[in-house]
C-alpha cells in the first residue's frame, strides 16, 4: 500500500509540477536556506538570510492563494458549464416537441389540400353544366309559350265547335224543310187521286 | 426476372417478395435500414419456393402471409418463415367452373370487417373465402373478361374491380350484386383505343377512384361516376396508390410518379427497373422506422425510398 501511494504521490507532482522549476524547488531552498540560517553565527548575514526567507516564504504564500482562487474559479466554471448543458437539453426536448407538432400541422395541411383539391376537380366537372338559373329561366319562358299555345288551341276548337253546331242546325231545318214540301206533295198527289176516283164513280 | 407482388409483415420489419419463378423472399427492412447497414442486409433473409408458377399477388394478415399465383391460395405463418424449409400452413383453390384449365388469381384482398379474402383472377369472378373456415362463401360475376385488380371501399363495404374487358364493376358485399359499373374506355376523354381498354391498376379513397391501365390515369368520382382529372401520362400505368395528399403510380416508365389531385405532376423520382410493377407502402405502427415507399418491377431488385423524393438504395434478390 505504501507503493501505491507513493506512486500516485509521484505521478500527482510529476503532473502538477514535472521540471521542478517553480513551487516545488522553491521550497526545497526554504528548507535548504533555513537549515544555514539556524546553522550560521553572524548577526546581520542571519538577518539578511532571515529577510529573504520572509520574502521567499510570502512568495510560497501568494502562489498558494493563486491556486486556490484557481480552484474557486475551475469549481464555478463547472457549475456553469452544467447549468448550460442543462439549459440545452431542455431547448433540445423543447425542439423536438415542436417538431412532432409541425409533422402534425403538415399532415392537417396537406389533408386540407387534398380536400381542396377534390372540391376543385368536382367544381370543374359542375361548371362544364349550364348555370342552374338561366335553365330555370328557360323553363319558366318556354312553360309560358305552351300556355299560351294551349289558350289558342283551347279558342280554335271552341270556334270550330260553334261553327259545326251552327251547320247542324242549318242542315237539320233545311231536311225538315225538305220533308215538309215532300209531306205537302204527296198529300196533294193523293187529293188529286181522290177526286178523279170520285169523279169516275157517279156517272154509272 | 420479374417481381410481381410485395407484401409487408404485421410488425413491419420484413418484407416479403414474390417473382415470376414462383418462389418468395424474406428482407429484413430493419436490418437494411440500420445504421450499420452491410452488403449482406441487401440480400434476403431466406428465399423458399411457393408456388409452380409466378407469385402474382400477395397480403398479410395479422399472423400469415398469403400467397396466389397459379390458381391456388398459399398460407404461411410469419413466425415460421424465416426458418429453413418453412411449409405452408394450408393451400386452397377456390371451385372454378371448368376443372381442366386452372386460371391465375391476379388479385387478393383483404376484408378485415368480415374476416374474409376476397380473389379475382382468370375465371372472370370475385370468389370470397372466409378466413375462419376457408370456404368460399360467394362467387360475383359480372365480368366479361379476365381481372386485373382489386381494390377495398371501406365505407360502404363495397368491393371495386378492374379487368381487361375495360369495366370497373363495384360490388355491394351484403347484398351480393354489382352496384355501379363504370365503363371507362366509353369515355372520350381517358380513353386510349391504341392501347386497348383494359384497367391495370385500382385505388379507392371512399369517394374518389383512380383507374389506369389502357385508358388514360382518371380520377373518377364515384357517386356521380364522371371523370373529373386525367394524368397526362402516356405510359400505361401498372399499379397505383393514394397516400397522404397525393397519388403515387408506377408503370411502364423507369419512374415513380407522384401526382397532386388537380392533374399536375409533382414529382418524377427514377428506380432502377425499367419497368414497375408494384408499390408498396410499409405504414405498420408497429415500426415506425421502417416507414419506406418499396418498388419493385421488371428486374429482380427492389427499390426502397426513405424519403419519397430519392432512392435510398436496393435490395436484390
Amino acid at each position: 500500500m505504501g507503493a501505491v501511494t507513493d506512486d500516485e504521490v509521484i505521478r500527482k507532482r510529476l503532473l502538477i509540477d514535472g521540471d521542478g522549476a517553480g513551487d516545488d524547488r522553491r521550497i526545497n531552498l526554504l528548507v535548504k536556506s533555513f537549515i544555514k540560517w539556524c546553522n550560521s553565527g553572524s548577526q546581520e548575514e542571519g538577518y539578511s538570510q532571515y529577510q529573504r526567507m520572509l520574502s521567499t516564504l510570502s512568495q510560497c504564500e501568494f502562489s498558494m492563494g493563486k491556486t486556490l482562487l484557481v480552484y474557486d474559479m475551475n469549481l464555478r466554471e463547472m457549475e456553469n458549464y452544467e447549468k448550460i448543458y442543462k439549459e440545452i437539453e431542455c431547448s433540445i426536448a423543447g425542439a423536438h416537441e415542436k417538431i412532432a407538432e409541425c409533422k402534425k400541422q403538415i399532415l392537417q395541411a396537406k389533408r386540407i389540400r387534398k380536400n381542396r383539391q377534390e372540391y376543385d376537380a368536382l367544381a370543374k366537372v359542375i361548371q362544364h353544366h349550364p348555370d342552374r338559373h338561366e335553365t330555370l329561366k328557360e323553363l319558366e319562358a318556354l312553360g309560358k309559350e305552351l300556355e299560351h299555345l294551349s289558350h289558342i288551341k283551347e279558342s280554335v276548337e271552341d270556334k270550330l265547335e260553334l261553327r259545326r253546331k251552327q251547320f247542324h242546325v242549318l242542315l237539320s231545318t233545311i231536311h225538315e224543310l225538305q220533308q215538309t214540301l215532300e209531306n205537302d206533295e204527296k198529300l196533294s198527289e193523293v187529293e188529286e187521286a181522290q177526286e178523279a176516283s170520285m169523279e169516275a164513280d157517279p156517272k154509272p | 426476372m420479374t417481381i410481381f407482388s410485395q407484401s409487408v409483415s404485421p410488425c413491419g420489419k420484413f418484407l416479403a417478395a414474390g417473382n415470376n419463378y414462383g418462389q418468395i423472399a424474406i428482407f429484413s427492412l430493419s436490418a437494411a435500414l440500420s445504421s450499420e447497414a452491410k452488403e449482406e442486409s441487401k440480400k434476403p433473409v431466406v428465399t423458399f419456393q411457393a408456388h409452380d408458377g409466378p407469385v402474382y399477388s400477395m397480403v398479410s394478415t395479422d399472423r400469415h402471409l398469403l400467397s396466389a399465383g397459379d390458381g391456388e391460395v398459399k398460407a404461411w405463418l410469419w413466425a415460421e418463415i424465416l426458418k429453413k424449409g418453412c411449409k405452408e400452413l394450408w393451400r386452397r383453390q377456390p371451385p372454378y367452373r371448368t376443372s381442366l384449365e386452372v386460371p391465375e388469381i391476379n388479385a387478393l384482398l383483404l376484408v378485415p370487417k368480415e374476416n374474409s379474402l376476397i380473389l379475382a383472377g382468370g375465371d372472370c369472378q370475385l370468389h370470397t373465402m372466409d378466413l375462419e373456415t376457408g370456404t368460399f362463401t360467394r362467387a360475383l360475376r359480372g365480368h366479361t373478361d379476365y381481372i386485373h385488380c382489386l381494390a377495398l371501399r371501406e365505407r360502404s363495404p363495397e368491393v371495386l374491380s378492374g379487368g381487361e374487358d375495360g369495366a370497373v364493376r363495384l360490388w355491394d358485399l351484403r347484398t351480393v350484386r354489382e352496384v355501379q359499373t363504370i365503363e371507362v374506355y366509353k369515355h372520350e376523354e381517358c380513353s386510349r383505343p391504341h392501347n386497348g381498354r383494359w384497367i391495370g391498376c385500382l385505388a379507392t379513397d371512399s369517394d374518389w377512384m383512380v383507374c389506369g391501365g389502357g385508358p388514360a390515369l382518371t380520377l373518377w368520382h364515384l357517386r356521380s361516376s364522371t371523370p373529373t382529372t386525367i394524368f397526362p401520362m402516356r405510359a400505361p400505368q401498372k399499379h397505383v396508390t393514394f397516400y397522404q395528399d397525393l397519388i403515387l403510380s408506377a408503370g411502364q416508365g423507369r419512374c415513380v410518379n407522384h401526382w397532386q389531385l388537380s392533374g399536375e405532376l409533382k414529382a418524377q423520382v427514377p428506380g432502377s427497373s425499367p419497368g414497375l410493377l408494384s408499390l408498396s407502402l410499409n405504414q405498420q405502427p408497429a415500426a415506425p422506422e421502417c416507414k419506406v415507399l418499396t418498388v419493385a418491377g421488371s428486374s429482380c431488385r427492389v427499390d426502397v425510398f426513405t424519403n419519397l423524393g430519392y432512392r435510398a438504395f436496393s435490395l436484390s434478390f
